[in-house]
């Protein structure tokens, strides 16, 4: 419904999609946060991050094979001490060791598994949680708890409640921007729920690296610029006609600056969503995969200003591994761990990761008992995750999981107490973001979560 | 969603009302504390037995009151302040004494009981305050029912006798003198009456869904008779294309889908969907009764006399949206899907039909509304014994169907275990003979299927796919694929079946600890029973089914079947005046944009009162009198001065209801995707008048059929539904929440559909030599009206400039094209 909006109201529909008013400095316009416009206008605590980039390994990486090293299980290797019967989502055996070698990284000597020789240079600046937990051992509930706090396909997603509760910081952009590769993934995963409909993730295939395949009907085929600038000059006449006929009216007031944002959007905006602007070395030192791409423009997207990029790892749930978990790790492993680390070093470099938080984790974690032999199945009761930067602590592993690596004992981190600490250090308290719907006030964390002030700094 | 609450300046109300359903965290280490840690396990762990609510509490001990945990137990006090090892409460939640073990459940884990020590050393604080009377029983947390009794959403709507106005020369109807009275009262004036072309462009818009052609509109602004505009109402009310329009807004509401949000192999698409929307659409036509229209979706099947093609109006139940259940995993969390599924049943019903927030119970009693969480279980269990069914178009023996209805079920499950436990054998123990047991059943059951075959060849078809093995391989054919195959299945199917419902108790079974099968059992009911904060494992005493409590009459326990058309029944008696007053709202809001009240799908004590109460009321009561005619409600609202008022802005009225909650002006407004995408092809003289029938995607660029037959997802909306704010039919969607972006602009300006009409267009007037007829007839084809002169002055002179040699499209196409992304065509005056 169109009313008259206010000029807040106006804005904040605009923001919806890929932008609207004035693109002057798109690439790093700062405007000021007073400016910046949430639906949420509750209290707001110290900002210590603008941005997030989550890395999403879907299918649920291996944390015995990366994170958390357990020498106990080449000892108990084949056994099935009463400890291990957890039910998980299948039939598991005896404990599997990890065959990768660990070793003390950085100052810190956090020990990280040979697979990745990238992420141990930059340990320094990552806070390992080995004590994460959730609630569901099957994929799609799974995943909908650590995209919206909830089982439920129909809540709104993180980045939909950051979106919501910190707005946006270029109104050219979206708030909330979805890289996947292939276009694939369900859109419920980030879906705005009962939020307004502007703070839907807007969803970009990153396989692609040609802003106008990622982004449809980005580039007009028929004619050239100055052509359509003609026929967008002749169409602002025409709607200028019809608004000095009808009246003040801020729809079509907004309308036709809509219109002219997405015309220059073609030419100038394009310019984030395309990596190849960046030097060589830069996209070198990333390693020009996909992810490495997703990665590189996820930070393209946070200097432009978006607040929240959800980036996933693969099209479909990769890190599954039920069978040949070694030979899988060894094949993936290389360039996720190249292009994370790239991404934590570049950001350092620029100054820009004490604002902004890079996550890395699945849905779940991986058992320490085998599945058919050479495979895991799926652990929601102990996992690792980290986060860099952003106030978190670096060079510490918090939390522990068991001797085997199953479930979490000291220290557990619930997915609800990581979104509370990461919004914490967004600046906003997880039990004050509420909206109101369908005659109650929902949270990102439901009634849970409580923010591990251990880890921050 | 409630946009209006955010941009209406009422901001600060709502911001008095954020954290309230969650446990509000006080400033306090002590108050917090409890919060935390020990008040949730006392309401998941105890209240069941030792609460004010109860007749008598177990062992005289209330524990959800400050003063009844004070007090203690019949037997004394079970908390001694600052002394754990004196508390009883501790020792009891310890289980060292053989004679004091609580909960009787089980022991809490170490770490809950670390923290009750903690909490009784230092001290017991309880920041619970207590409501008058102190441990006397307080029923409910929020209204109490006597109270909500009162509330006037629930009161019987009568006939108000029209206030006297000054003006009373403006009324045209019975609405317009409660419009006026109220402007009068503000001393503002209404807008005059708006023009006759927009006056026939918002009526077409309204209830047909698209802007009149130039003709159209020619023949209105031309017809001087007195009766003109109610002949022009009465015309587009007979419209088969009315239906069109105002089925998708009850669409809307019934979060009409086609698949389901995650589509996985055991929440597969429903392909015969396609059959309820059309239910509606004609339903809407014939204005069927609004309560009749109401009763055949929740209860055509137990209702008498119905016809066996109103079935399809089960879809409202039968197509909604569920959660894929992996039968590997355990009873409580099979279970715990269930009720997620049937929680979606309740939601949509109490907010769809009677503006209630039902679903609010589902943890505690609702804490603003009159609705205990057993009124919440008693509507669950309806649900809970009604199983989704894809029943055949054709009458079969009842008999017969129900063991078909029953067998398609089960061998839905068989065939997807089987599947399951083949592909990923290593998952579970003993999988090979858990499939071979499957299989020989599976086989049994398509025996007795073959047996049916000479009779009812279709419903023996219909079935095939499940004991195929392997699937054949031309997935579309009738029957094709199995299970598993059909749930990512894309399309819409013509198979002769809808999806439907039937009644039939639903459990988890938990009987094999490694997998867990659902059982249907046709013909019987179930009662579900109250769960604390929602939880399986935390269920308590069964609750009858009955209706909600504070509108009921008397007893309302249901005794038929699921309950289903006792409860629709109970909506359309007990029930009435809220029902009348939240369709009213909503059918008002389709007309004017926004409602009386303006949160369409609460009309309890969170959402928003009427701005016009006794409007709502009068209005509502005449709707009842006039059978719940939705035409009829229809052609009073239009017929009205204050619909008929101009949508132009004015100064005075901005500055004195800048939200126009008084109705000095119609609301202006944009398209919404539907009329937008009609209006486009049918300027382009493309759209089809076929009705009914499977849908297709709205941008395929061979689709030119109404919006309202494009396939709509839970799983992947489409994209150009999604960029003009279509509402997420996972859940029934109070009103569209319309923006302006620019990926909406990109569409308009770059997209192969769009580009596709403008050639289109121009190809049409191609045959015109002089460029002005050129012009005039694409304005007359796309806004419906000649160009001004200074209009063909502008387009002259685009045309004439030189052409550029490297443009694939022509001046005329693109001028075509510019026409087609105006304000103007958007625009709904």
């Amino acid at each position: 419904m169109i009313e008259k909006l206010s000029r807040r109201g106006m804005i904040q529909s605009l923001c919806g999609g890929l932008g609207s008013v004035g693109l002057a400095a798109l690439l790093n316009e700062s405007t000021a946060y007073a400016d910046s416009l949430g639906h949420y206008a509750g209290p707001h605590l110290p900002v210590k991050a603008k941005n997030i980039i989550f890395l999403f390994m879907a299918g649920g990486p291996s944390q015995i094979d990366m994170f958390d090293p357990k020498p106990d299980l080449i000892k108990h290797a084949g056994e099935r001490p009463d400890s291990v019967n957890l039910r998980t989502e299948r039939q598991t055996g005896g404990l599997l060791p990890s065959p990768f070698e660990f070793k003390k990284a950085g100052k810190s000597g956090i020990e990280v598994s040979q697979l990745l020789p990238q992420m141990s240079t930059v340990i320094d600046d990552v806070c390992v949680i080995r004590s994460m937990y959730t609630f569901n051992p099957t994929h799609v509930p799974a995943r909908s708890l650590i995209h919206s706090g909830s089982l439920l396909a129909n809540r709104p997603s993180f980045g939909a409640w950051v979106s919501y509760g910190l707005g946006s910081v270029n109104k050219n952009l979206p708030s909330f921007v979805v890289l996947t590769p292939g276009g694939g993934g369900s859109s419920s995963l980030w879906r705005a729920g009962f939020l307004p409909a502007e703070h839907q993730g807007v969803a970009f295939n990153d396989a692609e690296v040609e802003p106008e395949k990622m982004i449809a009907n980005l580039r007009n085929q028929w004619l050239a610029a100055p052509e359509q600038r003609r026929e967008m000059d002749a169409l602002a006449a025409l709607n200028r006609g019809f608004s000095n006929s009808f009246g003040e009216d801020s729809f079509l007031d907004g309308r036709i600056k809509a219109m002219e944002a997405a015309y220059r959007m073609q030419f100038e905006a394009a310019d984030v969503y395309d990596v190849r602007k960046e030097p060589e070395a830069i996209r070198e030192e990333y390693g020009k995969t996909p992810f490495a791409n997703g990665c590189l423009m996820a930070r393209r997207l946070v200097e432009a200003g978006v607040r929240y990029i959800h980036l996933y790892y693969g099209a479909g749930q990769v890190w599954d591994d039920h069978a040949t978990i070694n030979k899988n790790l060894e094949k993936r492993c290389p360039d996720m761990d190249q292009a994370a680390a790239a991404l934590i070093r570049d950001l350092k470099r620029r100054g820009m990761l004490d604002s902004t938080l890079v996550v890395w984790g699945g849905e779940f974690g991986r058992t320490p008992v085998s599945e058919s032999g050479d495979g895991r199945d799926h652990n929601p009761y102990g996992y690792t995750m980290w986060v860099a930067g952003g106030g978190f602590k670096g060079g510490i592993a918090y939390g522990s999981t068991d001797e085997f690596g199953f479930k979490a004992v000291e220290n557990r981190v619930s997915i609800h107490d990581l979104h509370a600490t990461l919004l914490n250090q967004m600046g906003v308290d997880h039990t004050k973001l509420t909206y109101r719907y369908a005659g109650r006030d929902f949270r990102l964390t439901d009634v849970y979560g409580e923010v591990v002030k251990d880890i921050l700094v | 969603m409630y946009p209006v609450n955010i941009m209406s300046g009422r901001f600060p109300v709502l911001l008095l009302l954020l954290s309230t359903c969650a446990p509000i965290f006080a400033q306090e280490p002590d108050a917090a504390f409890f919060e935390n840690k020990i008040r949730p396990v006392l309401v998941a762990k105890c209240y069941s037995c030792h609460s004010t609510k109860l007749s008598s509490p177990m062992g005289g001990l209330a524990m959800d009151s400050k003063a009844g945990l004070q007090r203690g137990s019949a037997s004394g006090p079970v908390i001694v302040a600052g002394k754990p090892a004196d508390s009883k409460l501790l020792q009891a939640i310890r289980y060292t004494n053989p004679q004091l073990q609580m909960p009787p459940t089980g022991k809490l884990p170490d770490s809950v009981i670390a923290d009750f020590e903690q909490w009784i050393g230092s001290g017991a604080h309880d920041p619970r305050v207590d409501s008058a009377g102190g441990a006397s029983p307080a029923p409910l947390k929020g209204m109490s029912i006597e109270e909500g009794r009162k509330w006037w959403a629930f009161q019987p709507v009568k006939e108000i006798a029209a206030p006297r106005v000054k003006n009373a020369a403006w009324a045209k109807n019975k609405i317009d003198s409660f419009i006026l009275a109220q402007l009068e009262h503000t001393k503002l004036n209404p807008s005059p009456q708006a023009s006759p072309a927009e006056l026939v462009q918002r009526a077409y818009i309204d209830l047909v869904g698209y802007k009149p052609s130039f003709d159209e509109e020619q023949v209105y602004v031309n017809d001087h008779s007195p009766r003109a505009y109610e002949n022009l109402i009465d015309k587009l009310l007979t419209s088969p294309h009315y239906g069109e329009r105002w089925g998708r807004h009850w669409m809307d509401v019934a979060r009409f889908a086609e698949d389901n949000p995650t589509g996985e192999a055991t929440n597969p698409g429903y392909p015969v969907a396609w059959r309820y929307r059309d239910w509606i659409i004609d339903a809407i036509n014939a204005d069927m009764p609004y309560d009749r229209f109401v009763k055949l979706q929740l209860a055509a099947d137990e209702m008498p006399g119905v016809a066996h093609d109103d079935l399809r109006a089960l879809g409202y139940i039968g197509a909604a949206p569920i959660y894929h259940k992996d039968q590997r995993l355990s009873y409580d969390v099979i279970y715990g899907f269930m009720t997620d599924d049937w929680d979606e049943r309740v939601d949509a019903v109490s907010r769809g039909i009677l503006g209630m927030t039902v679903a609010c119970a589902r943890c505690h009693d609702h804490k603003f509304d009159p609705i205990p969480t057993k009124d919440y279980y008693a509507l669950m269990g309806v649900f809970a014994s009604t199983m989704r069914a894809e029943r055949p178009t054709f009458e079969v023996d009842p008999k017969v169907e129900e063991r078909f209805l029953w067998i398609q079920r089960r061998l839905f499950d068989l065939r997807y275990s089987a599947d399951l436990l083949t592909n990923e054998a290593s998952t579970v123990v003993g999988a090979k003979e858990r499939v071979d047991k499957w299989k020989a059943e599976i086989e049994s059951l398509h025996q007795e299927m073959e047996g049916l075959r000479g009779q009812y060849p279709q419903l023996t078809q219909h079935l095939e796919r499940f004991w195929t093995f392997p699937p054949p391989r031309q997935p579309g054919a009738a029957g094709g694929g199995g299970g598993a195959r059909r749930a990512n299945a894309n399309v819409a199917s013509s198979e002769p079946f809808f999806n439907s419902v039937y009644d039939a108790a639903q459990f988890a079974d938990g009987s094999d600890a490694h997998y867990t099968f659902i059982n249907y059992k046709p013909g019987e009911a179930r009662e579900i029973p109250v769960m604390p904060h929602g939880s399986v494992t935390a269920a308590g005493a069964d609750e009858p089914r009955h209706f909600l409590t504070v509108l009921s009459k008397d007893d309302s326990t249901f005794h038929h079947g699921s309950g289903r058309a006792e409860f629709a029944d109970r909506v359309f008696r007990d029930g009435a005046p809220l029902t009348a007053r939240v369709i009213v709202n909503r059918v008002w809001a389709w007309h004017f944009g926004k409602g009386l009240v303006a949160t369409p799908s609460d009309f309890g004590t969170q959402g928003e009162k009427p701005t016009h109460p006794q409007l709502l009321d009068d209005l509502s009561a005449r709707f009842i009198a006039h059978g719940w005619s939705l035409k009829w409600l229809n052609r009073e609202i239009m017929l009205s001065a204050a619909y008929r008022q101009s949508s132009h802005p004015r100064a005075d009225g901005e500055a004195a209801d800048s939200v126009n909650a008084l109705i000095w002006r119609m609301n202006p407004r944009r398209l919404d995707i539907e009329s937008y995408r009609d209006s486009l092809l049918r300027a382009a003289g493309k759209l089809s008048e076929d009705m009914h029938g499977p849908s297709e995607e709205a941008d395929s660029l061979t689709n030119v059929r109404r919006t309202v037959y494009a396939r709509v997802s839970r799983a992947r909306t489409n994209q150009l539904l999604r960029e003009y704010d279509f509402p997420d039919p996972i859940q029934t969607s109070a009103a569209r929440d319309l923006t302006v972006t620019s990926l909406q602009q990109l569409f308009l300006m770059n997209s192969a559909w769009v580009h596709n009409l403008s050639s289109t267009l121009a190809s049409s007037v191609d045959s015109e030599s002089d460029p002005h007829i050129k012009i005039r007839d694409l304005y007359r084809k796309i806004l419906s009206r000649d160009p001004s002169a200074h209009e063909m002055e502008l387009a002259m002179a685009y045309l004439d400039r030189p052409a550029d040699p490297e443009a694939k499209q022509s001046p005329i196409e693109q001028y075509a094209q510019i026409l087609l992304s105006t304000n103007e065509e958007i625009f709904w005056p």
